[in-house]
């Protein structure tokens, strides 16, 4: 699938604002192809996550921009000019690994100082850039540590001034914060993109956290098998996935199997017909999938324009800020629900299983995936 | 019964854990200690008596009459001795040089550049290792007659080296598994040509091993005696075969200073292979780049 930046067009050709083009890149390794057809455009000063399960192929991806691995076919575009001749070594780009992949003999001043010494920067220029580079990732005082002596989180740190010291055009991030636990985690995870914002360089961030990419990215390209399956801002990939591994991905998916019914409803069982706004060329008879997302669902306190269902509690789950609740539309259809504590209630004390209950969505709420 | 017996029995089992100061260590049996014991003596009261009687003042390998240095100055005074403690030093040296570069090449090699052969170059490589000493002087001798090479130092020098690379090799080899692949990514990625990574990130990780490699291989070749009967020419003889040759015309207490002098070469090499990687460890081994000296 193609992901063009749309501004482009208006721009013309090799536009000055484009910091990586994959022209068609494929990547085998043997006979498995780990990237296919790869064609997206990443954008100068952009936060952009590939986004998807292990082995899907987008640290594959991240590799061929460093250098680590030559496309088999295609050509990579770095800020406008191809890089398959360049080594590693002299392209413009680096990255934070997910082991952080620190040097163990080196203090963390050197580790810092490691890109700037190769290209022979004058003294006084490394010791300011790096102090720098250190309070930027608010490490300042631990220059003479050694990795050894560093927690996980300070590591993450140190591997990302020694990144970013170095002004790439583009920083790529494999999985950088993996290794940390949840709680570090999320805090890395504001403090990365404060200081993407900060220093403007282009990140191309590779995860399989759905949420981490929701977060931080200005857009997510989400893959599977070596295909980017859907391309563009969060809230796009989120509210309008393209298709059912994009729903089911990211964030709980409701999927119900039916066949369209007319132009405005699908069938699910004999005696269930939903409501929804079925795509163009969407023909009677056609087997289809409705998604809802779980939070999209009001139950009993329904709004006007709303599309109505009646159904079963089949059983809830106490979330803490979200309460889990299922319930049962009959012909073996369920549709799970997440409500939201308030400060007016817990969420959890209204229901209870066997209650029946109305719920009801907007219509454009509601997914219709072919 | 069961219930007396148990109450009567107790005393005697608080009187028992009153005698040691700790608990019991019901995992170590005393009788480890006797066997243990027995095996230090075993092995080291032949060496022990070998030190002692290169500082007798007398010939006797029986009686120790009195302290003295004179086997020391009378074994340095025999211009043969001393020619063969030489090639002996020099065979070392050479071996351990050539052994330590082609062997840790060829650990970088066996493990950074895979391919379909790589399990089979692993085994190769231990082929030296577990073929009998002998059959290896043998077929070092024919190789080298069969070639038309004069049988020297050289040839002595050349069939070290031959078994000491597998050392040197398994040895670094181990190290350079343990090394995060993407650390020398990270130096590429940083701006580091392959060459700088191996000097700036592979060299200082791979030291500790590479040294204790070249000091286990130095002491290895230092005191062989098959491969080097079989390999030496007439002179100068490496100095176990020349102990060799001249305890055939009667022991002379030479012979212990000679042992004794051969046994502190080897337990210093060995010694301070296996204490640096841990001083280097904790100190970190690390290389200054000029931050100090602004």
């Amino acid at each position: 699938m193609r992901c063009e930046v749309n501004e482009q067009a208006n721009g013309g050709p090799g536009a000055s604002d484009e910091a990586i083009r994959f022209e068609s890149v494929t990547k085998r390794f043997g006979d498995t192809e780990a990237v296919a057809e790869l064609g997206i455009t990443i954008r100068r000063g952009e936060f952009f996550s590939l986004l998807g399960p292990s082995g899907c192929g987008k640290t594959t991806t991240l590799r061929m921009v460093a250098g680590f691995e030559q496309p088999s076919e295609g050509r990579i575009f770095l800020e406008g000019e191809p890089v398959e001749a360049i080594p590693p070594y002299r392209r413009n780009v680096n990255t934070v690994f997910q082991s952080y992949a620190l040097f163990e003999h080196l203090d963390v001043f050197e580790n810092v100082a490691f890109g700037l010494r190769r290209r022979k920067v004058d003294r006084g220029e490394v010791r300011r850039r790096v102090a720098d580079a250190l309070e930027l990732v608010q490490l300042h005082g631990r220059s003479d540590a050694k990795p050894r002596e560093l927690s996980g989180g300070q590591k993450q740190r140190v591997a990302l001034a020694r990144a970013l010291i170095n002004r790439p055009a583009v920083l790529l991030l494999d999985e950088p914060l993996g290794a940390l636990d949840l709680k570090l985690r999320r805090q890395m995870q504001v403090e990365l993109k404060q200081i993407q914002r900060e220093v403007g360089i282009t990140f191309v961030y590779v995860t399989h956290d759905q949420e981490e990419a929701l977060s931080m990215s200005d857009r997510i390209a989400v893959m599977r098998d070596g295909r980017v399956i859907q391309c563009g801002p969060p809230e796009d990939v989120y509210e309008r996935p393209a298709e059912e591994f994009v729903a089911g991905f990211i964030g709980i998916s409701n999927l119900l199997e039916g066949v369209a019914d007319g132009p405005d409803a699908v069938r699910v069982g004999p005696s269930l017909r939903i409501p929804a706004p079925l795509p163009d060329g969407c023909t009677t008879g056609e087997e289809v999938r409705i998604s809802v997302r779980p939070e999209k669902i009001a139950l009993d306190e329904l709004e006007p324009g709303m599309v109505e269902l009646a159904g079963v509690i089949e059983s809830r789950v106490y979330l803490g800020m979200t309460t889990q609740i299922t319930v049962s539309l009959g012909e073996g259809a369920r549709l799970v629900v997440l409500e939201q504590a308030t400060y007016r209630s817990r969420a959890d004390d209204r229901w209870e299983p066997g209650m029946p209950v109305r719920l009801g969505w907007h219509p454009e709420h509601c997914l219709i995936l072919r | 019964m069961s219930a007396t017996g148990k109450v009567a029995r107790l005393p005697l089992a608080r009187r028992r854990a009153a005698r040691s100061s700790r608990p019991r260590d019901f995992d170590r049996p005393r009788f480890l200690r006797v066997v243990i014991g027995l095996f230090l003596v075993w092995t080291f009261a032949p060496i022990a008596i070998v030190i002692l009687f290169s500082f007798n003042s007398s010939r006797s390998l029986q009686n120790f009459d009195g302290f003295s240095t004179q086997w020391y100055s009378e074994f340095l005074a025999t211009p043969q001795l001393r020619e063969s403690l030489y090639a002996s030093l020099g065979i070392a040296v050479a071996t351990m040089l050539v052994a330590t570069v082609v062997g840790t090449l060829l650990a970088y090699g066996l493990v950074r550049a895979r391919n379909r052969l790589t399990p089979v170059t692993n085994v190769i490589m231990l082929v030296p290792l577990v073929v009998p000493e002998i059959v290896a002087g043998v077929t070092a001798l024919l190789l080298f007659t069969q070639i038309g090479m004069d049988l020297s130092v050289a040839t002595i020098t050349i069939a070290h080296i031959t078994f000491s690379i597998s050392f040197v090799t398994i040895i670094v080899r181990g190290r350079l598994v343990s090394l995060n692949r993407e650390v020398e990514e990270a130096a590429m990625d940083l701006g580091a040509t392959r060459v700088e990574t191996l000097r700036l990130v592979v060299l200082p990780a791979l030291w500790p091993a590479i040294l204790a490699a070249a000091l286990i291989v130095f002491a290895l070749s230092f005191d062989d005696f098959v491969l080097s009967f079989f390999t030496t020419g007439e002179s100068p003889q490496p100095l176990p075969v020349r102990i060799y040759s001249s305890i055939r015309f009667g022991v002379t207490p030479t012979i212990n200073a000679i042992g004794t002098l051969m046994l502190v070469v080897s337990v210093t090499a060995i010694a301070v292979a296996l204490a640096l990687p841990r001083l280097l460890g904790r100190r970190g081994g690390g290389v200054l780049i000029g931050k100090d000296a602004v």
